[in-house]
Protein backbone atom coordinates (compact mmCIF):
# COMPACT_ATOMS: atom_id res chain seq x y z
CA UNK A 1 0.00 0.00 0.00
CA UNK A 2 1.24 3.52 -0.76
CA UNK A 3 2.27 5.92 2.00
CA UNK A 4 -0.85 8.01 1.38
CA UNK A 5 -3.11 4.95 1.33
CA UNK A 6 -1.69 3.78 4.63
CA UNK A 7 -2.01 7.27 6.11
CA UNK A 8 -5.64 7.50 5.07
CA UNK A 9 -6.36 4.06 6.51
CA UNK A 10 -4.81 5.08 9.82
CA UNK A 11 -6.91 8.24 9.93
CA UNK A 12 -10.01 6.19 9.16
CA UNK A 13 -9.10 3.69 11.89
CA UNK A 14 -8.94 6.61 14.35
CA UNK A 15 -12.39 7.78 13.15
CA UNK A 16 -11.08 11.17 12.07
CA UNK A 17 -13.94 13.14 10.49
CA UNK A 18 -14.11 12.77 6.68
CA UNK A 19 -13.67 16.51 6.04
CA UNK A 20 -10.49 16.69 8.16
CA UNK A 21 -9.24 13.42 6.69
CA UNK A 22 -9.70 14.70 3.18
CA UNK A 23 -7.79 17.93 3.97
CA UNK A 24 -4.86 16.06 5.51
CA UNK A 25 -4.63 13.56 2.66
CA UNK A 26 -4.74 16.35 0.04
CA UNK A 27 -2.00 18.29 1.85
CA UNK A 28 0.27 15.29 2.17
CA UNK A 29 -0.36 14.25 -1.44
CA UNK A 30 0.88 17.70 -2.45
CA UNK A 31 3.92 17.27 -0.17
CA UNK A 32 4.82 13.91 -1.72
CA UNK A 33 4.36 15.31 -5.24
CA UNK A 34 6.69 18.22 -4.37
CA UNK A 35 9.29 15.76 -3.04
CA UNK A 36 9.16 13.77 -6.26
CA UNK A 37 9.46 16.89 -8.39
CA UNK A 38 12.48 18.05 -6.36
CA UNK A 39 14.32 14.70 -6.54
CA UNK A 40 12.75 12.21 -8.94
CA UNK A 41 15.15 9.43 -7.87
CA UNK A 42 14.13 9.60 -4.21
CA UNK A 43 12.37 6.37 -3.31
CA UNK A 44 10.99 6.96 0.19
CA UNK A 45 9.19 10.03 1.44
CA UNK A 46 10.68 11.92 4.39
CA UNK A 47 7.29 12.37 5.98
CA UNK A 48 7.86 9.70 8.64
CA UNK A 49 5.70 6.76 9.69
CA UNK A 50 2.07 7.18 8.52
CA UNK A 51 0.72 5.61 11.71
CA UNK A 52 2.57 8.11 13.90
CA UNK A 53 1.57 11.17 11.87
CA UNK A 54 -2.07 10.03 11.67
CA UNK A 55 -2.04 9.18 15.37
CA UNK A 56 -0.72 12.61 16.31
CA UNK A 57 -3.37 14.30 14.15
CA UNK A 58 -6.10 12.18 15.77
CA UNK A 59 -4.90 12.77 19.34
CA UNK A 60 -4.75 16.54 18.90
CA UNK A 61 -8.10 16.66 17.14
CA UNK A 62 -9.78 14.57 19.85
CA UNK A 63 -8.40 16.80 22.62
CA UNK A 64 -9.35 19.98 20.78
CA UNK A 65 -12.88 18.79 20.02
CA UNK A 66 -13.54 17.60 23.58
CA UNK A 67 -12.45 20.95 25.03
CA UNK A 68 -14.36 23.08 22.53
CA UNK A 69 -17.54 21.06 22.83
CA UNK A 70 -17.36 21.31 26.64
CA UNK A 71 -17.10 25.10 26.47
CA UNK A 72 -19.76 25.34 23.75
CA UNK A 73 -22.08 23.17 25.84
CA UNK A 74 -21.47 25.43 28.83
CA UNK A 75 -22.52 28.47 26.79
CA UNK A 76 -25.67 26.68 25.61
CA UNK A 77 -26.40 25.68 29.22
CA UNK A 78 -25.83 29.25 30.38
CA UNK A 79 -28.43 30.39 27.84
CA UNK A 80 -30.82 27.71 29.12
CA UNK A 81 -30.12 28.87 32.68
CA UNK A 82 -31.02 32.41 31.68
CA UNK A 83 -34.29 31.15 30.20
CA UNK A 84 -34.99 29.33 33.48
CA UNK A 85 -34.36 32.53 35.47
CA UNK A 86 -36.53 34.64 33.14
CA UNK A 87 -39.37 32.12 33.45
CA UNK A 88 -39.11 32.06 37.25
CA UNK A 89 -38.83 35.86 37.50
CA UNK A 90 -41.88 36.41 35.27
CA UNK A 91 -43.79 33.73 37.19
CA UNK A 92 -43.05 35.62 40.38
CA UNK A 93 -44.67 38.69 38.76
CA UNK A 94 -47.76 36.92 37.44
CA UNK A 95 -48.05 34.66 40.49
CA UNK A 96 -47.37 30.91 40.48
CA UNK A 97 -50.40 28.94 39.29
CA UNK A 98 -51.77 26.24 41.59
CA UNK A 99 -50.49 22.85 40.41
CA UNK A 100 -54.05 21.56 40.25
CA UNK A 101 -55.29 24.37 38.00
CA UNK A 102 -53.51 23.17 34.86
CA UNK A 103 -54.38 20.26 32.57
CA UNK A 104 -52.90 17.77 35.00
CA UNK A 105 -51.49 17.98 38.50
CA UNK A 106 -49.19 15.03 37.79
CA UNK A 107 -47.85 16.72 34.63
CA UNK A 108 -47.16 19.89 36.61
CA UNK A 109 -45.22 17.94 39.25
CA UNK A 110 -43.21 16.06 36.61
CA UNK A 111 -42.37 19.38 34.91
CA UNK A 112 -41.31 21.00 38.19
CA UNK A 113 -39.23 17.96 39.19
CA UNK A 114 -37.57 17.96 35.75
CA UNK A 115 -36.53 21.59 35.78
CA UNK A 116 -35.57 21.76 39.45
CA UNK A 117 -33.40 18.62 39.45
CA UNK A 118 -32.24 18.86 35.82
CA UNK A 119 -31.01 22.42 36.26
CA UNK A 120 -28.84 21.46 39.24
CA UNK A 121 -27.27 18.43 37.54
CA UNK A 122 -26.65 20.51 34.39
CA UNK A 123 -25.07 23.29 36.42
CA UNK A 124 -22.68 21.02 38.32
CA UNK A 125 -21.64 18.86 35.35
CA UNK A 126 -21.52 21.77 32.89
CA UNK A 127 -19.29 23.83 35.18
CA UNK A 128 -17.01 20.84 35.87
CA UNK A 129 -16.69 20.04 32.15
CA UNK A 130 -15.99 23.65 31.16
CA UNK A 131 -13.57 24.14 34.06
CA UNK A 132 -11.57 21.06 33.08
CA UNK A 133 -11.56 22.21 29.43
CA UNK A 134 -10.29 25.67 30.39
CA UNK A 135 -7.69 24.25 32.77
CA UNK A 136 -6.32 22.05 29.99
CA UNK A 137 -6.71 24.62 27.19
CA UNK A 138 -3.82 24.61 24.76
CA UNK A 139 -2.41 21.24 25.87
CA UNK A 140 -1.96 19.53 22.47
CA UNK A 141 -2.56 15.93 23.57
CA UNK A 142 -4.70 14.76 26.49
CA UNK A 143 -4.87 11.18 27.84
CA UNK A 144 -7.74 9.21 26.32
CA UNK A 145 -9.16 8.70 29.83
CA UNK A 146 -9.26 12.45 30.41
CA UNK A 147 -11.00 13.07 27.08
CA UNK A 148 -13.55 10.42 28.05
CA UNK A 149 -14.11 12.18 31.40
CA UNK A 150 -14.64 15.51 29.62
CA UNK A 151 -17.11 13.93 27.21
CA UNK A 152 -19.02 12.19 30.02
CA UNK A 153 -19.37 15.40 31.99
CA UNK A 154 -20.50 17.27 28.88
CA UNK A 155 -22.97 14.55 27.90
CA UNK A 156 -24.55 14.43 31.36
CA UNK A 157 -24.71 18.24 31.51
CA UNK A 158 -26.40 18.49 28.12
CA UNK A 159 -28.78 15.62 28.91
CA UNK A 160 -29.77 17.29 32.18
CA UNK A 161 -30.09 20.61 30.35
CA UNK A 162 -32.50 19.03 27.91
CA UNK A 163 -34.49 17.54 30.80
CA UNK A 164 -34.66 21.05 32.28
CA UNK A 165 -35.89 22.79 29.11
CA UNK A 166 -38.33 19.96 28.43
CA UNK A 167 -39.66 20.50 31.96
CA UNK A 168 -40.02 24.23 31.23
CA UNK A 169 -41.93 23.46 28.02
CA UNK A 170 -44.18 20.94 29.79
CA UNK A 171 -44.92 23.55 32.44
CA UNK A 172 -45.96 26.06 29.77
CA UNK A 173 -48.16 23.48 28.01
CA UNK A 174 -49.74 22.40 31.29
CA UNK A 175 -50.84 25.94 32.13
CA UNK A 176 -51.90 27.06 28.64
CA UNK A 177 -55.44 27.71 29.85
CA UNK A 178 -54.62 29.73 32.98
CA UNK A 179 -51.49 31.80 32.28
CA UNK A 180 -51.46 35.15 30.39
CA UNK A 181 -50.80 34.91 26.65
CA UNK A 182 -47.66 37.12 26.85
CA UNK A 183 -46.13 34.82 29.48
CA UNK A 184 -46.96 31.67 27.48
CA UNK A 185 -45.44 33.18 24.31
CA UNK A 186 -42.30 34.44 26.07
CA UNK A 187 -41.72 31.31 28.12
CA UNK A 188 -42.55 28.87 25.35
CA UNK A 189 -40.37 30.61 22.76
CA UNK A 190 -37.38 30.93 25.08
CA UNK A 191 -37.62 27.34 26.31
CA UNK A 192 -37.96 26.02 22.75
CA UNK A 193 -34.94 28.09 21.66
CA UNK A 194 -32.86 26.79 24.58
CA UNK A 195 -33.90 23.21 23.75
CA UNK A 196 -32.74 23.64 20.15
CA UNK A 197 -29.40 25.15 21.31
CA UNK A 198 -28.81 22.20 23.65
CA UNK A 199 -29.79 19.66 21.01
CA UNK A 200 -27.36 21.26 18.53
CA UNK A 201 -24.64 21.14 21.19
CA UNK A 202 -25.36 17.46 21.84
CA UNK A 203 -25.19 16.74 18.12
CA UNK A 204 -21.80 18.53 17.93
CA UNK A 205 -20.58 16.46 20.87
CA UNK A 206 -21.59 13.23 19.14
CA UNK A 207 -19.86 14.29 15.90
CA UNK A 208 -16.67 15.55 17.54
CA UNK A 209 -16.61 12.67 19.97
CA UNK A 210 -16.00 10.11 17.28
CA UNK A 211 -12.22 10.64 16.97
CA UNK A 212 -10.41 7.81 18.71
CA UNK A 213 -7.87 8.96 21.32
CA UNK A 214 -5.40 6.39 22.61
CA UNK A 215 -2.86 8.44 24.58
CA UNK A 216 -2.12 6.88 27.94
CA UNK A 217 -2.37 8.71 31.23
CA UNK A 218 -4.75 9.32 34.11
CA UNK A 219 -8.14 10.97 33.68
CA UNK A 220 -7.80 13.04 36.82
CA UNK A 221 -10.86 13.68 38.95
CA UNK A 222 -12.96 16.27 40.72
CA UNK A 223 -10.24 16.68 43.33
CA UNK A 224 -7.72 17.74 40.67
CA UNK A 225 -10.20 20.31 39.42
CA UNK A 226 -10.89 21.76 42.88
CA UNK A 227 -7.61 21.59 44.83
CA UNK A 228 -9.09 22.58 48.25
CA UNK A 229 -11.06 19.30 48.14
CA UNK A 230 -7.97 17.11 47.63
CA UNK A 231 -7.90 15.97 51.24
CA UNK A 232 -11.32 14.36 50.64
CA UNK A 233 -10.17 12.20 47.69
CA UNK A 234 -9.86 9.00 49.78
CA UNK A 235 -13.20 9.78 51.47
CA UNK A 236 -15.80 10.61 48.80
CA UNK A 237 -18.62 9.88 51.26
CA UNK A 238 -17.37 12.76 53.42
CA UNK A 239 -17.66 15.00 50.35
CA UNK A 240 -21.20 13.74 49.82
CA UNK A 241 -22.08 14.34 53.51
CA UNK A 242 -20.63 17.86 53.49
CA UNK A 243 -22.35 18.76 50.21
CA UNK A 244 -25.75 17.51 51.36
CA UNK A 245 -25.34 19.28 54.70
CA UNK A 246 -24.42 22.62 53.12
CA UNK A 247 -26.87 22.54 50.20
CA UNK A 248 -29.70 21.01 52.24
CA UNK A 249 -29.13 23.57 55.00
CA UNK A 250 -29.07 26.53 52.63
CA UNK A 251 -32.25 25.40 50.84
CA UNK A 252 -34.01 24.76 54.17
CA UNK A 253 -33.19 28.20 55.53
CA UNK A 254 -33.97 29.96 52.22
CA UNK A 255 -37.36 28.21 51.85
CA UNK A 256 -38.17 28.79 55.55
CA UNK A 257 -37.43 32.50 55.06
CA UNK A 258 -39.31 32.78 51.74
CA UNK A 259 -42.40 30.79 52.78
CA UNK A 260 -42.41 31.79 56.46
CA UNK A 261 -42.79 28.10 57.29
CA UNK A 262 -40.18 25.85 58.92
CA UNK A 263 -42.10 22.75 57.76
CA UNK A 264 -41.98 23.96 54.14
CA UNK A 265 -38.26 24.70 54.58
CA UNK A 266 -37.55 21.23 55.94
CA UNK A 267 -39.55 19.60 53.13
CA UNK A 268 -37.62 21.41 50.43
CA UNK A 269 -34.30 20.91 52.23
CA UNK A 270 -35.06 17.19 52.59
CA UNK A 271 -35.94 16.94 48.91
CA UNK A 272 -32.67 18.67 48.04
CA UNK A 273 -30.70 16.18 50.15
CA UNK A 274 -32.47 13.29 48.41
CA UNK A 275 -31.86 14.76 44.95
CA UNK A 276 -28.19 15.43 45.70
CA UNK A 277 -27.69 11.93 47.09
CA UNK A 278 -29.32 10.37 44.03
CA UNK A 279 -27.15 12.54 41.76
CA UNK A 280 -24.01 11.52 43.64
CA UNK A 281 -24.94 7.83 43.41
CA UNK A 282 -25.88 8.01 39.73
CA UNK A 283 -23.24 10.35 38.32
CA UNK A 284 -20.50 10.50 40.99
CA UNK A 285 -18.26 7.98 39.27
CA UNK A 286 -18.92 9.31 35.77
CA UNK A 287 -17.91 12.88 36.63
CA UNK A 288 -14.86 11.88 38.67
CA UNK A 289 -16.23 12.54 42.17
CA UNK A 290 -15.61 8.96 43.33
CA UNK A 291 -13.73 5.90 42.08
CA UNK B 1 19.52 17.03 16.08
CA UNK B 2 16.79 14.56 17.02
CA UNK B 3 13.08 15.35 16.80
CA UNK B 4 12.85 14.90 20.58
CA UNK B 5 15.11 17.91 21.12
CA UNK B 6 12.78 20.05 19.04
CA UNK B 7 9.74 19.24 21.17
CA UNK B 8 8.22 22.46 22.40
CA UNK B 9 10.05 24.51 19.77
CA UNK B 10 8.44 23.27 16.58
CA UNK B 11 5.55 25.74 16.73
CA UNK B 12 7.94 28.66 17.13
CA UNK B 13 10.12 27.42 14.27
CA UNK B 14 7.11 27.18 11.97
CA UNK B 15 5.94 30.67 12.94
CA UNK B 16 9.44 32.02 12.28
CA UNK B 17 9.48 30.35 8.86
CA UNK B 18 6.11 31.83 7.98
CA UNK B 19 7.29 35.28 9.07
CA UNK B 20 9.20 35.35 5.75
CA UNK B 21 5.92 34.96 3.86
CA UNK B 22 3.11 32.50 3.15
CA UNK B 23 4.18 28.94 2.35
CA UNK B 24 2.78 25.44 1.93
CA UNK B 25 3.85 22.43 4.01
CA UNK B 26 6.64 21.23 1.74
CA UNK B 27 8.08 24.75 1.39
CA UNK B 28 8.04 25.15 5.18
CA UNK B 29 9.89 21.84 5.58
CA UNK B 30 12.50 22.92 3.04
CA UNK B 31 12.92 26.33 4.65
CA UNK B 32 13.45 24.67 8.05
CA UNK B 33 16.03 22.34 6.55
CA UNK B 34 17.88 25.14 4.72
CA UNK B 35 17.84 27.64 7.54
CA UNK B 36 19.07 25.05 10.05
CA UNK B 37 21.77 23.77 7.65
CA UNK B 38 20.07 20.39 7.79
CA UNK B 39 20.50 20.15 11.56
CA UNK B 40 16.92 19.08 12.24
CA UNK B 41 16.22 15.38 11.65
CA UNK B 42 12.49 15.94 11.69
CA UNK B 43 10.01 13.55 10.06
CA UNK B 44 8.40 16.16 7.83
CA UNK B 45 4.94 14.74 8.41
CA UNK B 46 5.02 16.06 11.99
CA UNK B 47 4.74 19.57 10.55
CA UNK B 48 1.12 18.99 9.57
CA UNK B 49 -0.38 18.28 13.01
CA UNK B 50 1.60 21.32 14.21
CA UNK B 51 0.27 23.52 11.38
CA UNK B 52 -3.30 22.41 12.13
CA UNK B 53 -2.75 23.08 15.83
CA UNK B 54 -1.44 26.58 15.07
CA UNK B 55 -4.41 27.23 12.82
CA UNK B 56 -6.87 26.11 15.51
CA UNK B 57 -5.10 28.46 17.91
CA UNK B 58 -5.56 31.31 15.41
CA UNK B 59 -1.80 31.84 14.98
CA UNK B 60 -1.80 30.93 11.29
CA UNK B 61 -4.47 30.98 8.61
CA UNK B 62 -4.62 28.94 5.44
CA UNK B 63 -6.19 28.94 2.03
CA UNK B 64 -6.49 26.33 -0.67
CA UNK B 65 -5.45 26.81 -4.26
CA UNK B 66 -4.79 24.57 -7.25
CA UNK B 67 -1.18 24.20 -8.46
CA UNK B 68 -0.23 21.97 -11.39
CA UNK B 69 -3.59 20.22 -11.15
CA UNK B 70 -3.37 19.38 -7.47
CA UNK B 71 -4.78 21.01 -4.36
CA UNK B 72 -2.36 23.02 -2.23
CA UNK B 73 -2.87 24.54 1.21
CA UNK B 74 -0.84 27.68 1.85
CA UNK B 75 -0.35 29.01 5.37
CA UNK B 76 0.33 32.56 6.52
CA UNK B 77 0.91 34.24 9.86
CA UNK B 78 -2.01 36.06 11.44
CA UNK B 79 -1.72 39.12 13.68
CA UNK B 80 -1.95 36.81 16.70
CA UNK B 81 0.74 34.64 15.09
CA UNK B 82 3.09 37.64 14.79
CA UNK B 83 2.54 38.35 18.47
CA UNK B 84 3.00 34.67 19.31
CA UNK B 85 6.30 34.63 17.41
CA UNK B 86 7.51 37.74 19.24
CA UNK B 87 6.65 36.06 22.57
CA UNK B 88 8.47 32.88 21.60
CA UNK B 89 11.55 34.82 20.49
CA UNK B 90 11.64 36.66 23.80
CA UNK B 91 11.22 33.39 25.77
CA UNK B 92 13.92 31.70 23.71
CA UNK B 93 16.31 34.60 24.35
CA UNK B 94 15.84 34.23 28.10
CA UNK B 95 16.10 30.43 28.00
CA UNK B 96 19.16 30.29 25.73
CA UNK B 97 21.02 32.91 27.78
CA UNK B 98 20.23 30.96 30.97
CA UNK B 99 21.34 27.63 29.48
CA UNK B 100 24.48 29.22 28.05
CA UNK B 101 25.31 30.69 31.45
CA UNK B 102 25.00 27.27 33.10
CA UNK B 103 26.75 25.24 30.40
CA UNK B 104 29.60 27.69 29.71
Amino acid sequence: MSWLGEFEEELRARHVRPAVRECLVAELADHIACEQEASPTQVATQLGAPREIAGQCAEELAAHDARHVAVGAFLALAAAGLVFLVQQATLARTGYPDVNHGYSGALALIAILAFVVGAQVALVCGVLAAWRAVRRWGVPVLPAAEIALLRRRTTIALGAGLVTTTGLLLYVVNFLAVMPAWWLALSGTLAAGATVALAVSLHTLRQGGSTLALAEGPAGDLYDDIPPLRALRPHPLVLWALATLVVGGVVTVAAWHAEHSLVEGLERGGFEVLALSAGFALFGRAIGARR
Amino acid sequence: MRAEALKGHLDGLILATLAAGPAHGYAIAQALRTRSDGAFELPEGTLYPALHRLERAGLVASEWSTQAGRRRRTYRLTRAGEQGLADRRREWGILSRAIEAVLA
